[in-house]
């Protein structure tokens, strides 16, 4: 059997129908069977990656119908980058969360089969290639996100998944209302065929139904004014799944958002929403950041800023900002990924995850404290880590287009990011009196895998060159829009 | 005043979609000539008979041409059953038995309920095995079967659901359509692909359509499995006394 990227989704699919049956033979194997999945996904990964790159894009069929008739997958340089980045952080996640959980009951097994269909949901958002089939993906990511958020089944995380449950319906209904009306002018739903017809499409319908796709993938991608969802269920979901969230949830919602604007819509001032948008989303979150004093709703509105800067490089929309985006992606999702899975064995103990309760940790527990501050020191760009280069490379790709005035604001923005980094540092080293929270040990698999995320982030940023070979290709292939017509269908 | 913006602008958004949605003409021909093929929707109707020997243009669809989005639907409502298990989850004591929130119902609707529900889920059973026959499926099927046992859990306060057996079903079913789908690219074709039996069969009969009446049979004892399950989740759940 070739590997193909089916493989992605067929496989954990088989995979979650099966633990309930292997749990009856012993229930660790609940635990064991996701992460051999995962592991078998980096393969994928590694393999189709390989392939993408030597011999270029993948076009896989589904069920033996060619496009349009049938569903297909798509894994080129960007959705192949995006959706091996997922698998890893995934593998990652599990491994750190082994151990992690705080209920250790049956049920709570149950959150390993959630958390695989979780990534796999996130990666079929990213390499399907039919609007449709997105839909579907974006509805288990969902139901699995609302699962996980409630999971401690505490009141406030019942509270957070319901807010969450009730915006993502939303997203979801505007989804299907936005597919409804783009097939009924169209009448396909492959992405590549519906980017061909799009002109075809009245301008006013066509503006609704970009409303409708702007609105629903706007909301898992933290757009503001529709991320009310995001600082709750962050705070209150388990750590692991806060950090799946920031890296892999989130990823797919703007990756989803991408594809729409540059592949699907031709409409002239999608760019300059998306500038607009991201603008206002990131200054509202960084602003809301500085006032928080629960560190998980904290690098919740950070996570919520960086997605904001992460739009505003699409929307500048040359290749050199569309690579300074991607590479932006790829640094959140490892730095923000740190951050979390460090930042919760550090407010583990305390109920209210008060940054308060921070206070000269670095004695108690110094690797993870180091690990955090290395974190924080790369998501706000100091060199030499791998934050500085993407917020370098996007400052560099605005100055391009002469836009003073976006590299004003997104300067002054990092000074206040800088600000409330520093004070979670500057408590966890120099705080005034020792806190009398005994902080929890971390297990020795989440240490190595908060090791293993904080040696990437230094690897990348004194030799970012092991990562942009790849991005390149990823910002290569997104804006050639004509290549992914006629890929997906040669005959046309 | 902010409940006043919010619906200020909440109208707005509704003219818009209304005029959007105006556009579309009421009962109009969208498929075009069946023919033409520039529509999904012309090729299927024109292709689906002779290239599946599915008689049911819906369900050669559903399962087969967007069999993908099925499996994808079917594994949806999985966690949903597995999530609400996981949330709503609560220790029992020993020797505590699991009560429902529903009173003991009258001898009558006892009765009632006995004798109805072997004809609705015969009715299910039906529905989901000439799905590609006649209009119903799997996904309807099933949900009437879980209606017929929605009813014996109203009905006997006490109707116990063997939860052993509704995990083998779910599994099962969901492996079969799964295993399929790998069976596909196993012999050399694609994922979901209609290639396990030599013959596709004449179309009406029974026994036609390749893979697609076994997958629709997986997906209704899935689907009746899983409702059945969430229903009594839903209904086992004591109210906190505190």
């Amino acid at each position: 059997m070739v590997i193909s990227p089916v493989h992605y989704i067929a496989v954990p699919l088989l995979a979650a129908f099966t633990i309930p049956l292997f749990a009856k033979i012993h229930k660790e194997l609940t635990r064991i069977i996701p992460g051999i999945v995962l592991i078998y996904l980096t393969y994928v990964s590694y393999v189709l990656m390989s392939k993408v790159m030597t011999t270029g894009p993948i076009v896989e069929i589904i069920a033996g119908w060619k496009a349009p008739w049938g569903i297909n997958l798509v894994y080129n340089g960007f959705s192949g980058f995006i959706a091996s980045l997922m698998s890893i952080m995934g593998l990652l996640i599990w491994i750190y969360s082994y151990k992690f959980k705080k209920v250790d009951d049956e049920p709570a097994l149950k959150f390993y089969i959630l958390f695989l269909m979780m990534v796999a949901g996130s990666i079929g958002i990213t390499i399907t290639g039919d609007v449709f089939n997105m839909f579907v993906f974006l509805e288990i990511v969902g139901i699995t996100s609302y699962s996980l958020t409630a999971f401690y089944r505490g009141r406030d995380g019942a509270e957070a998944a319901f807010k969450y449950l009730l915006i993502g319906s939303f997203a979801s209904v505007f989804l299907l209302l936005g597919i409804l009306l783009l097939y009924t002018h169209v009448g396909t739903l492959n992405m590549a065929q519906i980017a061909e017809r799009m002109h075809t499409i009245p301008t006013s319908v066509k503006l609704s139904i970009f409303v409708m796709f702007a609105v629903a993938l706007g909301i898992e991608a933290e757009m503001f004014p529709l991320n009310g969802w995001a600082p709750d269920a962050y705070s209150q979901a388990p750590g692991p799944v806060g950090a799946a969230f920031s890296g892999i949830v989130v990823k797919a919602g703007v990756y989803a958002l991408i594809r729409i604007i540059f592949t699907l819509f031709d409409i002239e001032g999608s760019l300059q929403f998306l500038i607009v948008m991201g603008l206002i989303t990131m200054i509202i979150a960084e602003v809301s950041a500085i006032r928080q004093t629960n560190l998980k709703r904290m690098l919740a509105y950070s996570s919520i800023g960086q997605m904001g800067v992460v739009l505003i490089g699409f929307g500048i929309g040359t290749t050199e900002a569309i690579f300074a985006a991607i590479f932006l992606m790829f640094n959140h999702a490892i730095i923000k990924g740190l951050l979390f899975l460090s930042g919760s064995f550090l407010v583990y103990n305390d109920d209210k995850k008060q940054i308060a309760s921070l206070s000269r940790f670095g004695k108690k527990l110094p690797v993870v404290s180091f690990l955090f501050a290395l974190g924080a020191f790369a998501i706000v760009g100091f060199p030499p880590f791998a934050g500085f280069w993407s917020k370098l490379y996007l400052l560099l790709a605005a100055a391009d287009k002469n836009l003073i005035f976006l590299i004003a604001i997104i300067l002054m923005v990092s000074v206040v990011e800088v600000i409330y980094y520093l004070r979670v540092v500057g408590k966890l080293y120099f705080g005034k009196e020792e806190s009398k929270i005994e902080p929890k040990k971390p297990a020795f698999n989440s240490l190595i895998v908060m090791l293993i995320l904080g040696a990437i982030i230094i690897l990348v940023g004194v030799y970012p060159d092991v990562i942009t070979g790849f991005i390149h290709n990823a910002a290569d292939t997104l804006s050639d829009k004509a290549t992914y017509i006629s890929n997906v269908l040669p005959s046309l | 005043m902010k409940k006043y913006l919010a619906i200020f602008l909440l109208l707005i958004v509704g003219f818009y979609l209304i005029q959007a949605f105006n556009l579309v003409p009421f009962g109009a021909n969208r498929v075009g000539n069946i023919d033409d093929e520039s529509t999904v929707g012309a090729y299927y109707l024109k292709n689906t008979v002779p290239k599946t020997s599915v008689a049911n243009v819906v369900t050669a669809i559903v399962v087969n041409y967007r069999g993908f989005d099925t499996l994808g639907e079917v594994t949806v409502l999985f966690l949903a059953t597995t999530g609400l298990g996981s949330i709503l989850f609560r220790k029992r004591k020993h020797g505590e038995e699991e009560e429902r929130v529903l009173k003991e119902s009258s001898q009558l609707v006892k009765i009632g309920s006995r004798l109805l529900f072997p004809f609705i889920a015969l009715l299910g059973i039906y529905v989901f095995i000439h799905g590609h026959l006649t209009p119903g499926g799997g996904f309807q099927g099933g949900a009437i079967i879980a209606t017929g046992f929605l009813l014996m859990l109203v009905a006997y306060k006490n109707y116990k659901l063997g939860h052993g057996a509704l995990t083998w079903i779910e599994s099962l079913a969901g492996i079969t359509f799964a295993g399929i789908g790998i069976w596909g690219l196993i012999t050399g074709g694609t994922f979901l692909e209609n290639n396990a039996f030599p013959g596709l069969g004449n179309v009406n009969d029974l026994i036609s359509g390749g893979v697609i009446p076994i997958i629709y049979i997986a997906v209704g004892f899935k689907v009746a499995a899983e409702l059945t399950g969430v229903l009594d989740i839903l209904l086992s759940i004591k109210p906190n006394k505190n």
